[in-house]
């Protein structure tokens, strides 16, 4: 059984006002519901449908992603570091699973 | 010393060969972007949304014009906006008119807080014009759109 893997690149410390690029991908082979397999059946669609990141618990960036965000997907944004605090990325697939990472950002 | 000159020549053609490319890249561009194309674009925009754009040079949709992957097209879009409480962008919807299914993805950014700048990669099953629409904080819908020629469907 796959197990979709996240991982994402974030500064350590941030100067206050700092814009800081964040860069994420999960493992993940976004399949469509396009696809057939062997037997012709159709293969059913299982995708991340939204990324979310919050920062302190407010949510400071979202995406919904569709059929079409490539396998393993790769989202590279950037925040404003305003406080130092806890930034939580959460990617939820379709039918239920959530996939989580956390991350301490150093704001001086 | 003889490995440098071969690794200097390799790198003069593989330039000519960019250049050229390069070239037939911008001839490419420069037939597509008629005002034809861009009311079409807009009418593509107004099947799948039901509302009306307008183009703006405020949306940087920056994707390379040819592509042979189909499964994995770079995808980076920046806006220019300040971000403030009165001025910002609220969402930026990505379609592709061509794709068996035309939305792609839907990015969400919050004033002060996050930049309208983000970067993916998308499936593109043809060549077709790429679309981001963007609502502002004042209600308007921004859009830009982009030619990507791929060679493989990567949507199947």
């Amino acid at each position: 059984m796959f197990t979709p893997t996240p991982r994402v690149q974030v500064p350590r410390s941030a100067t206050r006002g700092e814009v800081i690029e964040i860069k994420t991908l999960i493992e993940h082979p976004m399949e469509t519901g396009l696809r057939l397999d062997s037997n012709g059946e159709v293969i059913p669609r299982k995708i991340i449908n939204e990324f979310i990141c919050r920062y302190n618990g407010e949510v400071v960036f979202r995406t919904d992603l569709h059929e079409a965000v490539a396998a393993n997907p790769f989202i590279s944004f950037s925040l404003r570091a305003t406080t130092s605090g806890r930034l939580d990325f959460i990617w939820n697939e379709d039918f239920g699973a959530v996939y989580a990472l956390n991350h301490t950002l150093l704001v001086d | 010393m003889a490995e440098t000159t071969v690794a200097q020549e390799v790198t003069r053609r593989t330039i000519l060969a960019a250049a050229i490319a390069g070239g037939a890249g911008l001839a490419g561009v420069a037939v597509a972007a008629t005002p034809e194309a861009d009311a079409d674009a807009v009418e593509e925009a107004r099947r799948m949304t039901g509302k009306v754009v307008t183009l703006s040079p405020r949306l940087h949709l920056l994707m390379p014009s040819h592509f042979a992957n189909g499964y994995i097209v770079p995808f980076t879009l920046r806006i220019d906006s300040k971000m403030t409480d009165t001025d910002h962008v609220r969402q930026v919807q990505v379609l592709a008119p061509r794709n068996p299914i035309n939305p792609v993805a839907t990015f969400y950014f919050v004033p002060g807080r996050s930049e309208p700048a983000v970067s993916t990669r998308i499936r593109l099953a043809e060549p077709q014009d790429v679309l981001a629409i963007a609502e502002m904080n004042d209600g308007a819908l921004l859009m830009a759109r982009t030619f990507v020629e791929v060679e493989t469907n990567g949507c199947n």
